[in-house]
């Protein structure tokens, strides 16, 4: 009696094991699972945290609609996303840890040239597609077939200023030749705009660089270096700054009484937070980005409303580009049919999305694995305005040069 | 000829702001051999403290200094009585312990700041934050002024209080020789708290004073932090003149440096360093020490 | 060898085969972690050499490991291999620790310190300017040139060997030398003791170690730049280390490097405390400042001797 009590019990446990066992499995089969490794903390934390939230968004979204389409089935989203803490080996080793422990059947790369770069060198180990919306230093890609990119490179951020600038003196607004004292933050990014810069001097006479500075990250006191600027005497001063500088160096530059016929900061300029802290001393400064919420498709207009309607503010450039990097991640899924590495790598390798809400309207990638897409300008008005003034067909505004004095 | 009145009117103003920051380091090294690392944290925490006056009460951080330093005041004495005082005494020679300690205080600094503040960059804007005047043929922002105005009404009351109180003397003996002060019967305890009390009312000043120029995170006050140590082994401890004298000259090296070579401004920093290296291993005491030698040598 | 030796060498060793063999049963996740544990337990190890035996503190160790580093990657992007860049980077991490140490060993005590946090920033500033080391940028190993096991396997050797190695400096003739000159630097001199020439070459060990684990770092990664090894945080990590273990003695870095390694982990766990690692970090730092100098170790062996007392005192 008790022997076949035993037998039964235990060929009962047998099965409910076997039951519980398959029961998550097949759960897990039904689901797409996605890692994303992001600076929520730490230096980066601050556009490390609204990545975190975009693509949390947009994960949300599919996830509400049902799920994603793959090959027939709608499959729903499992986001793993983890917290680097900035710091660069932790961040490769967190994506090491999705590709290899959690099997992940893609990553989303995180936020900064130097992360991303620590990141970037892991999908190759294991054949899994990665695509990153936070860095768009050219040195990261073209080195593996797995790594993609969302953002165009800095050095066309810098050469899309000096179009924008070219364009002027076409129309008469400026007049060459013109000189320019160019100062960039000692990081990637700085050097890759200053590269831009550089290489558009160089192939455009007219323009020269009289002076050029690489300045640290967070040494406030920028007196000194805008005393060598005003002794250069230049026409037009680029920097390319955080915003931390950004605000300390344009306060010096007001106060020193310094003009220069154009005045860009980089990316900064139309940010919030910078017109907050320098009111009309940002005035009719130029900035040229990502992306802004100001571009006249109809597919931007979308995002910003529903955006806006789920965060209670506008978007800024970094919501949209994270959640555009999900998009095309998703996109691709969709395309390749399966969850199948490779399908999905070839998938994104050709894609081209046509209502991308980024500059140009169309999402692809370069043989390198990085977008190179169009870059906006965008020129701050009196009054807290900001006018979209390139690419030119989707103006909202005219662009004024020179900037007036006083 | 313009260029150099600018460096030498810019190197004033800054010396100010250094003078004030680097003071609140000496008189706690000097009275306690104490280095306290948590001072970038103070200062830090007097910026936040002027912005929040600003934006909560619309009190102007100018205006704020009078509440700023008598709490800032208080918190050091605080700060003192619970954690430093427990530290083992080493008698004459500065500890190790305090300095990790302290610098332990400064990492929870940071941490409350992110918490209270968030990591977000901070700047306060007046009305007359962006104006300047024309001093000399020299633009010089209006913050500036106010700023070098304060450091230098500071420092006039705290050279007033060294030389014509008792307690000044207190302060001035320990930090001489402390032994014999304390067998002519100074309170060493008493005039350990007040010491630190006045250091981080001059670390939460300056702090104050900084926050009218820049931007600022709670990461900020590293930079500074390296130049006060560097103006306290130049100028030594001696005096509050020798510590305006350091400031200056630091400050001097760095607008002339900018002005005159062309040595790229980001190694700045590193020219500060190894100006506090060479420093610390030629002139242990500092420019008082060389002025003594010149004098010395003269009169033999 | 007395039977303490013995059990110790025993127990070492077979750590050591344990180490060699993981990577067979252990799955790629907690292979990084027991990865980031040994190259915190070098580190702290090596600094403790100079930190803990000779009682220097330096706030600047995060050169040595940088250089350690950028030279492996630099001599890899043109063709040397590992065991070659290895050794080579070591050495230039050691030189460069002479270079500072004649002058900065003049100083006593803090103002050392301060020497050190002086030219730690001064390196890091110094390397993000060098365009032939990428600048700010950093650089890239090249292709093919990840092993992982052989990697792993060589920085938990390593590690293992440091340990062996503090022992033989605390039992050695050098050992009580640095003591010496820790406990009172005028006595040890005054009995013959050169104190600088001791001093520089601890110094010189302790950093040819870090530039080792440096290089082995670059390899592992695949990436280097100024802000990842030259980093200020990274200096202090290597001094919170063996002083919340147990400075000066053979155990306390080892365990200092483990908790910090455990604490890193957990604190990303709990979110609530996720922002808060700076001050889990300077709390520590304060309450071993203030009650327990010795550290985690000085804590355990005080209260086991507590307890002894009073097994014996009520017995």
């Amino acid at each position: 009696m008790t022997g076949m009590r035993w037998n039964r019990s235990l060929s009962f446990s047998v099965l409910s094991l076997a039951l519980s066992l398959s029961g998550p499995a097949a759960a897990q089969e039904g689901t797409i699972r996605i890692g994303a490794v992001l600076p929520v903390t730490g230096k980066e934390s601050k556009i490390g945290g609204a990545y975190k939230l975009a693509t949390e968004f947009a994960v949300k979204e599919v996830n509400d609609a049902g799920g994603l389409d793959v090959g027939g089935k709608k499959m729903k989203v499992a986001l793993s996303l983890l917290d680097d803490t900035s710091d660069g080996a932790r961040s490769a080793q967190l994506v090491e840890q999705l590709m290899a422990q959690q099997k992940v059947h893609a990553v989303i790369g995180g936020y900064g040239s130097q992360l991303v770069q620590a990141q970037s060198v892991v999908p190759e180990r294991y054949g899994i597609p990665y695509i990153s919306g936070g860095a768009g230093a050219t040195s990261i890609y073209g080195r593996s077939k797995w790594v993609f990119g969302v953002l165009s490179p800095v050095e066309n951020l810098a050469s899309t200023q000096m179009e924008f600038l070219s364009d002027l003196v076409a129309q008469g607004k400026l007049r060459k030749p013109l000189k320019i004292a160019l100062l960039v933050e000692n990081t990637e990014h700085g050097k890759d705009f200053e590269k831009g810069v550089k290489d558009y001097a160089k192939a455009h006479p007219g323009f020269s660089v009289v002076l050029d500075e690489s300045f640290e990250l967070y040494a406030p006191d920028f007196r000194p270096l805008l005393g060598r600027v005003a002794a250069a005497k230049a026409d037009l001063f680029m920097c390319d700054a955080h915003l931390e500088d950004f605000i300390s160096m344009q306060r010096t530059y007001t106060q020193m009484g310094l003009y220069h016929q154009m005045v860009t900061y980089g990316a900064r300029g139309a940010d919030e937070a910078g017109r907050k802290a320098l009111g009309a001393a940002t005035d009719y400064i130029f900035a040229s980005g990502w992306w802004s919420d100001l571009l006249p498709y109809p597919q931007v207009k979308a995002f910003n409303a529903k955006w806006k309607a789920a965060a209670g503010s506008m978007p800024q450039w970094y919501h949209a580009t994270a959640y555009e990097t999900v998009r095309a991640l998703f996109a691709a899924i969709r395309k390749a049919g399966s969850l199948n590495p490779e399908a999905i790598r070839a998938a994104l390798a050709g894609i081209e999305l046509k209502d991308s809400i980024l500059p140009g309207g169309v999402l692809k990638f370069t043989k390198t694995g990085q977008a190179v897409l169009p870059f906006v300008v965008t020129q701050n008005k009196p009054g807290g305005k900001v006018d979209l003034v390139w690419p030119k067909e989707d103006r909202t505004g005219d662009p004024v040069a020179p900037m007036p004095k006083g | 000829m313009q260029q150099v009145l600018d460096v030498l009117i810019n190197s004033l103003l800054a010396a100010g702001l250094y003078a004030t920051m680097a003071y609140g380091l000496a008189v706690i090294y000097g009275v306690m051999r104490i280095i306290n690392l948590a001072h970038a944290g103070i200062m830090m925490l007097g910026a936040y403290a002027t912005f929040t006056l600003f934006t909560h009460f619309a009190i102007d951080p100018f205006l704020s200094v009078i509440f700023v330093v008598p709490l800032f005041f208080a918190g050091g004495v605080a700060l003192y009585r619970t954690v430093v005082r427990r530290l083992p005494r080493s008698g004459s020679t500065p500890s190790m312990e305090s300095l990790l300690l302290l610098f332990g205080v400064w990492l929870v600094l940071q941490n409350l700041a992110y918490v209270l503040w968030s990591g977000d960059t901070q700047s306060i804007l007046t009305s007359y934050t962006l104006r300047s005047v024309s001093l000399l043929g020299v633009r010089v922002g209006v913050p500036s002024l106010g700023v070098f105005g304060m450091s230098a009404l500071s420092l006039l009351v705290l050279e007033f209080v060294l030389h014509r109180t008792y307690l000044g003397k207190a302060i001035r003996a320990v930090t001489q020789n402390r032994d014999a002060a304390l067998l002519s019967g100074v309170d060493a305890d008493r005039i350990s708290a007040v010491a630190f009390g006045i250091g981080t009312a001059f670390a939460g000043l300056a702090g104050s004073l900084l926050s009218t120029l820049f931007a600022f995170t709670p990461d900020f006050g590293r930079s500074f932090l390296l130049k006060a140590f560097c103006i306290i082994v130049l100028g030594g401890l001696e005096s509050v003149t020798g510590v305006a004298a350091g400031a200056f000259v630091l400050a001097l090296l760095e607008n002339g440096t900018a002005a005159f070579t062309t040595v790229p401004t980001s190694l700045q920093d590193a020219l500060s360093f190894t100006l506090l290296v060479v420093t610390l291993v030629v002139l242990p005491h500092g420019l008082p020490e060389l002025s003594r030698l010149v004098r010395d040598r003269g009169r033999a | 060898m007395t039977s303490k030796k013995a059990l110790e060498a025993t127990g070492l060793l077979a750590v050591a085969v344990a180490l060699f063999f993981a990577p067979s049963f252990l799955e790629r996740g907690t292979l990084n972690d027991v990865w980031s544990v040994a190259l915190a337990v070098v580190l702290a190890s090596s600094w403790n050499l100079l930190g803990g035996f000779a009682g220097q503190v330096s706030i600047g160790y995060s050169a040595f490991l940088g250089i350690g580093a950028y030279t492996t990657v630099l001599l890899a992007l043109n063709g040397t291999p590992p065991v070659l860049t290895l050794p080579l980077g070591a050495l230039l991490a050691a030189a460069f620790s002479v270079i500072i140490g004649y002058p900065t060993f003049r100083l006593r005590g803090p103002y050392f310190t301060i020497a050190t946090i002086g030219v730690g920033e001064a390196v890091r500033v110094v390397a993000s300017s060098l365009s032939f080391a990428g600048g700010a940028s950093g650089l890239r190993m090249p292709a093919g040139s990840f092993d992982f096991e052989s990697n792993f396997r060589a920085m938990t050797l390593l590690a293992v060997a440091l340990v062996w190695i503090a022992l033989a400096v605390s039992r050695s003739a050098f050992g009580s030398a640095l003591a010496a000159v820790k406990q009172d630097i005028d006595a040890a001199e005054a009995l013959g003791v050169n104190s600088t020439r001791l001093k520089v070459t601890v110094h010189a060990l302790s950093a040819a170690l870090v530039g080792l684990a440096g290089g082995l770092f670059a390899i592992n990664f695949q990436y280097v730049s100024p802000g990842s090894v030259f980093d200020f945080r990274l200096s202090l990590t290597i001094v919170l280390m063996p002083i919340v273990g147990g400075v000066g003695t053979v155990a306390g870095p080892v365990l200092g490097a483990i908790l910090f390694g455990w604490l890193q982990l957990k604190l990303l766990e709990i979110p609530a405390l996720l922002d808060s690692s700076l001050f889990v970090y300077g709390a520590l730092l304060i309450a071993v400042m203030l009650f327990e100098p010795k550290g985690l170790l000085g804590l355990v062996r005080r209260l086991s001797a507590r307890r002894l007392r009073r097994f014996y005192v009520d017995a």
